[in-house]
């Protein structure tokens, strides 16, 4: 109650102001009157009365003063006069406030930028209901951190009979496949679109809801009633035309009549290692999924109310062991865990992304930096203003607090200013950097913008940084006789403190700058040594495209066109400028399959510990077309057919590990699986990057396909010129062997190597761009204070001059007084790099943390950059006139 | 007479001021004399404090303030004791009876 009436009576003391004040003139001045009044009746003359009350009125002016001073709207009130003061001073100063602003928007502009990107990816929950239950089941094999694998069907039937932990578990295919539209509505050809086989509780599981129509069924996985398909909504857009009366309509997929179902709702994204899916089908269990060491697929769970990732961890480990035991062929060695999906999903971006936050936050505190030393400057300036106001009565603290409302005014400028170039620095990392294909499994990056937490962000850096960089400097003014400034001649301050303030910032934004030069180093130089990487094969004038291939057992059986081979060399190959041409399952830099077996002539593994190699199939010239050196033996021909024996080409990796001392030509495997074909090796090829140019070369064999089959085969073609030029004709040629099986992906392989490098490269370039602007600001600020320095000292070097000393000494006395700090900065710097460093391993490729290399090199470039922004001062000293110096004050 | 006026606790001084006008209502100066009269000289306020206690006795609700013409025909503000600040000034008085009494006997004890 007295809260309100304290406020209501506040609020008009502040709007009625006249008003109020003449009420208390009129109070007091009754006051007085009687008081008069009653010394005249005590018998004090009339005369003395008088005067003794107009002494009164002196105090009377402090009692008016007492009481404004009481109620909370003075405190509003000050503030206010604060604000109007230090919009006046800045506006007294527009070259100051510019430099100022401009270094803090700089500064803030960086942050808000980084922030922006995070706020758009990492801050954002998963778009499902209730993220946080979601998670991820895996087998796992043997011990150490990399142990997970994918399942398979039957130990997912028996994980989600056997669990309680879960509310309902589904898989979902781990590679799914491109599927072939026949021609559709909008489109007059048949075009391929990535798809995956899930199963029926998939979307239940994540808490999707169809847009149009339904989902699957539990009936609906069985092969024979599958043929069901829920479409992306951007395929159904673009494909049909968003026709809503396409469900329950059949659509030919791979030449099948599979019936529209469903439709997903337009925010629904799902590329989990994978393009984005466009079409879902029911998963249609085939002969092999049976297997229960097949494994192809993924677990997705929801965890029940109230149970935590660690129990259902628990859980699934016990069932492991209990199907270990009843399965101690396929299930050897097996264990299962539980990973939460949120935290899967963003792996080394969180890495990537908290580097480039510790740097923008480097950058802005090189930026408060340098405003602190020039408030610092401006403070010593203003030195008799002060003086003056605190011999008037003003309490420290006012001024204090008159001086934090200039620098936070300072930031809030800083923070505005900062927006628009928020603004371009979003756009530009958008597209620059290709965000939108940043690939993150669970969502689409629509835009990176400016949204009310980006907005509040910029608020809190700029009013923190506005104390930051305020307080130091406020506070120092405080320091000091009064009436020193205000004596004739006087200097203005007292320099001792003051000075090494200055000198102690700038030694702390070299040692900063150097840290963020330090770290962009490392990773510049990381960058130059996977580029520097041999991928193993020659990408230049290489072209390729995928093309999916009939199959009737997916990924084991015989091959499904035997032809094919032939048919793509006669009628690729015959197209004027091809030099060779091949296929191969799996491209590189996209991945492999793996497959255990069995070596011939060496003491048989035990089941669930099979020795085994990456996995894939091609055609004979797949080799010679990509570049891939053929180090012993022979590459397939045409005569590796099915009547033929089997045969294998191993790279030079897998010869090393299982043959190291002997000729693997002629040797033999027998591959784990069911089939348990007899396999010989015939030839030996160089090691290929398959993973990426960063990754360790895994072992590998190639089956022929004429052999075995694959029902996606990356065509590669080496063609003499432009490989673009010649897209459509051997397109064409394709469909000659192929007919009405679309080709996708067509790609350079210049550029998949290039694009191998891309999540790299974008942290690389940032990081650099901020340690450059780091680089500069510190200069900058160098500078700065270098000039401050000389015009204080100018006396002095008048002095000197006039004593004999030459310019060449001038100038050694400035560069020393500045470069003895840099040098502190430099080695503070450099300890600070060597911990600061290690952070960003998980970046780095080829080089260490604490490269001294690098940390010499930027130490080099760093002192030569201090020294230049020293020199520019340091010649204005050496041109004093000692008579000048000498009247200076 | 006594040299100097002794200082006067903020809490203490709310509280004679709200005992003043407990018996009637007056004005500024009034209380300043009442105040005076009933120490027999012991509390001499100065303007200042006077004025900005009973701001704050204002502002919390504990008196009420009204512009009347003085015998003079100037203005001035009566202050009466509303409600709530007959019930502070109850308590207060307890409390201070208390502390008193808890001081005197630690001061008896010797």
């Amino acid at each position: 109650m007295s809260l309100f009436r304290n406020f209501a009576i506040g609020l008009r003391s502040l709007f009625r102001k006249n008003q109020v004040d003449r009420e208390l003139d009129e109070e007091l001045g009754t006051y007085l009157e009687m008081e008069a009044a009653e010394k005249m009746r005590q018998g004090v003359s009339r005369k003395d009365a008088l005067r003794e009350v107009r002494l009164e009125r002196g105090s009377l002016e402090v009692a008016k003063e007492l009481v404004r001073s009481g109620g909370w709207e003075f405190f509003v009130e000050t503030c206010w006069q604060d604000l109007h003061y230090s919009v006046r001073m800045l506006r007294k100063s527009p070259g100051f406030t510019a430099v100022a602003v401009l270094t803090l928007a700089l500064g803030i502009g960086a942050n808000t930028t980084i922030f922006s990107v995070m706020n758009a990816t990492l801050l954002r929950t998963l778009p499902f209901p209730n993220p946080d239950s979601l998670v991820l089941v895996w087998e796992t094999f043997g011990k150490g951190p990399n142990n997970i694998n994918i399942v398979s069907a039957p130990n997912f039937w028996d994980f989600k009979r056997q669990s309680q932990s879960f509310e309902d578990m589904a898989i979902f295919d781990s590679a799914g496949r491109g599927y072939n539209l026949s021609a559709t509505g909008n489109n007059q050809e048949p075009e391929q679109v990535s798809g995956l086989r899930v199963s029926a509780g998939f979307f239940s599981v994540l808490g999707v809801k169809p847009l149009l129509g339904r989902t699957f069924l539990p009936e609906e996985e069985l092969p024979g009633k599958d043929h069901e398909v829920v479409l992306s909504y951007r395929l159904w857009e673009r494909g049909y035309g968003g026709d809503p009366q396409l469900l329950g309509r059949t659509i030919k997929i791979d030449g099948e009549d599979f019936t529209v179902v469903g439709v997903m709702p337009r925010e629904f994204h799902w590329q989990f290692w994978s393009k984005a899916r466009q079409l879902w089908v029911p998963v249609g269990y085939n002969k092999t999924d049976y297997g229960r060491d097949e494994n192809s697929f993924i677990a997705i769970a929801r965890l029940k109310a109230g149970v935590t990732v660690a129990q259902a961890r628990t859980e699934m480990e016990t069932i492991a062991g209990r199907l270990v035991q009843h399965y101690p062929t396929e299930d050897a060695g097996m264990g299962a865990t539980v990973t939460p999906l949120p935290e899967f999903e963003m792996g080394s971006l969180k890495t990537a992304m908290t580097a480039l936050m510790g740097a923008v936050g480097f950058v802005l505190l090189i930026a408060c930096a340098n405003v602190a030393n020039l408030l610092l400057a401006r403070g010593a300036a203003r030195q008799k203003e002060f003086a003056i106001r605190r011999a008037l009565g003003a309490p420290g603290f006012r001024v204090v607090r008159q001086l934090l409302t200039e620098s936070l005014l300072l930031g809030v400028l800083g923070g505005a200013a900062a927006l628009p170039l928020t603004a371009w620095g979003n756009g530009l990392l958008f597209h620059f950097f290709q965000l939108d294909n940043l690939n993150l499994p669970l969502r689409e990056i629509e835009s990176v913008a400016i949204d009310g937490r980006v907005f509040g962000f910029t608020l809190v850096v700029c009013l923190l940084a506005g104390v930051l960089f305020g307080l130091a400097p406020a506070i120092n003014t405080l320091r000091g006789k009064v009436n020193e400034p205000l004596k004739e001649g006087g200097r203005g301050s007292t320099e001792g403190g003051r000075s090494r303030l200055r000198n102690a910032l700038v030694a702390s934004e070299v040692a900063l700058a150097l840290v963020l030069l330090c770290g962009a180093g490392l990773m510049i130089e990381s960058m130059a040594r996977l580029l520097g990487v041999d991928p193993g094969l020659n990408p230049k004038n290489v072209l390729t495209m995928q093309m999916s291939v009939p199959q009737e057992e997916l990924y084991n059986g015989p091959p499904g066109l035997p032809r094919f081979c032939q048919d793509l060399e006669s009628h690729v190959g015959a197209v004027p400028g091809i030099a060779s041409v091949g296929a191969v399952a799996h491209l590189p830099f996209e991945g492999d399959a793996g497959r255990g077996f069995q070596i011939e002539g060496q003491p048989p593994a035990e089941p669930g510990h099979l020795p085994g190699a990456g996995y894939s199939v091609a055609c004979p010239n797949y080799f010679r077309t990509m570049g891939i050196p053929l180090l012993k033996g022979r590459e397939f021909t045409h005569q590796d057919t099915l009547g033929s024996a089997g045969v294998i080409v191993i790279n030079e990796t897998m010869a090393h590990t299982f043959w190291p001392k002997e000729d693997p030509v002629g040797r033999a495997i027998r591959l784990g699986d069911s089939n348990g074909a007899h396999l010989t090796v015939v030839g030996v090829v160089g090691d290929v990057r398959y993973r990426g140019l960063d990754e360790p070369v895994r072992r590998q064999f190639f089956r022929p396909y004429t052999q075995a089959g694959w029902p996606v085969m990356g065509i590669v073609v080496r063609t003499i010129g432009t490989p673009s030029a010649f897209t459509v004709p051997i397109k064409k040629a394709l469909a000659e062997v192929l007919p009405d099986r679309p080709v996708s992906q067509v790609e350079i392989m210049e550029e998949i190597v290039r694009n191998s490098t891309g999540s790299r490269r974008f942290p690389m370039l940032l990081l650099s761009g901020f340690a450059l602007l780091a680089l500069v600001l510190a200069a900058v600020g160098i500078a700065g204070v270098a000039n401050y320095s000389v015009a204080q000292r100018t006396q002095e070097i008048g002095i000197r001059v006039a004593l004999g000393a030459r310019s060449n000494d001038v100038l050694r006395l400035v560069l020393r007084g500045s470069m003895n700090w840099v040098l502190l900065g430099i080695l503070l710097g450099i300890a600070a790099s060597i911990g600061v460093t290690r952070l960003l391993s998980g970046l780095l490729y080829g080089v260490r943390p604490t490269d001294p290399a690098v940390l010499g090199a930027v130490s080099v470039l760093l002192t030569g950059v201090a020294l230049l922004a020293s020199y520019i001062p340091a010649r204005r000293a050496m041109r004093v006139d000692p008579m000048i110096a000498l009247r200076y004050e | 007479m006594p040299d100097k006026p002794s200082d006067l606790v903020q809490g203490t001084l709310d509280m004679i001021i709200l005992k003043t006008l407990a018996l009637e209502p007056m004005h500024g100066y009034g209380i300043s004399v009442r105040i005076e009269q009933m120490s027999k000289g012991v509390f001499c306020l100065n303007a200042g404090s006077l004025f900005l206690a009973i701001q704050r006795l204002e502002r919390d609700g504990l008196i009420d303030g009204e512009w009347k013409p003085t015998e003079s025909n100037r203005r001035a503000r009566y202050y009466t004791l509303t409600a709530k600040g007959r019930k502070r000034l109850d308590s207060e008085t307890r409390e201070w009876g208390r502390q008193v009494a808890a001081i005197g006997r630690i001061l008896e004890t010797s």
